[in-house]
């Protein structure tokens, strides 16, 4: 698997979600991702950086790679931050769970859109979320 | 930076807002607030909410939606949604997202149709 690009983006405020939306936008056209395709990962940045400001109660940093991989090209991106973490995962996986206000369909949600999500958290040390989408390179 | 604000235009009886492309958080919650005065200064029967150029809805923007049609509701109007992309509603889908109380339509003409048909 070779990486092709990679880079990262601070989240300390609102103006930094669009930055990253915007961003992510631009990198997930230009590797090749359909409209739809587009739309879902910029979705799931802007449910996951959200995250991060309303809960996390620090900053935190988006870090994204395009790999290769034979005919396939993948995004991946990584949410850290280093704030209260989340307790029990799994509860927060489930659809309909919420703590702040919102919709709770943000974590449950963005693992429907995404093909692969994995999620690490530790209580008082900080969580790391990262998503992959898979596409067929140009 | 752009999306800083947005108008909400009086089109005989109705409130009209274009949403832009890429909206952040305060926009869409000044929305709400501009919504609603306007509907009390205009006396307005409804709020047509033209989404056709917004290429990402995630949660709190549908949560927002969802509200401020609770809250023209209460102050005896409809919301018409107008536009959604083809995109945004397979992601909003997959989400889980809803919208509320509000109607929703292919774009704004129908929309202009149904507030008229509902008034004569």
């Amino acid at each position: 698997m070779d990486v092709k690009e990679a880079g990262h983006l601070p989240i300390t405020s609102e103006g930094d979600m669009i930055t990253c939306r915007k961003a992510i936008r631009t990198l997930a056209t230009s590797a090749g991702f359909g409209m739809t395709d587009v739309t879902r990962i910029v979705t799931s940045v802007s449910e996951l950086a959200r995250n991060i400001y309303t809960h996390a109660g620090s900053d935190g940093v988006m870090r994204w790679r395009i790999l290769l991989q034979a005919d396939k090209v993948g995004l991946e991106l990584i949410f850290e931050d280093q704030g209260i973490g989340i307790a029990n995962i799994e509860q927060a996986m489930q659809p309909g769970f919420t703590t702040a206000n919102s919709l709770g369909m943000g974590m449950s949600g963005v693992k429907r859109l995404m093909d692969e999500m994995d999620v690490h958290s530790e209580v008082g040390v900080g969580t790391t979320v990262k998503i992959m989408k898979w596409g067929r390179a140009k | 930076m752009e999306g800083d604000s947005l108008s909400v235009i009086k089109l005989k009886d109705i409130l009209l807002v274009t949403v832009p492309d890429d909206p952040g958080d305060n926009v869409i919650q000044e929305l709400q607030v501009k919504v609603l005065n306007a509907m009390e200064k205009f006396g307005s029967k409804g709020l047509l909410l033209d989404i056709s150029s917004v290429n990402v809805l995630d949660s709190f923007f549908a949560r927002t939606i969802s509200e401020t049609t609770q809250m023209v509701a209460l102050m005896g109007g409809r919301t018409i949604i107008a536009g959604m992309q083809p995109s945004v509603a397979i992601t909003a889908t997959e989400l889980g997202l809803h919208l509320g109380k509000a109607q929703t339509t292919l774009d704004v003409d129908r929309a202009l149709d149904i507030f008229s048909d509902s008034s004569s």
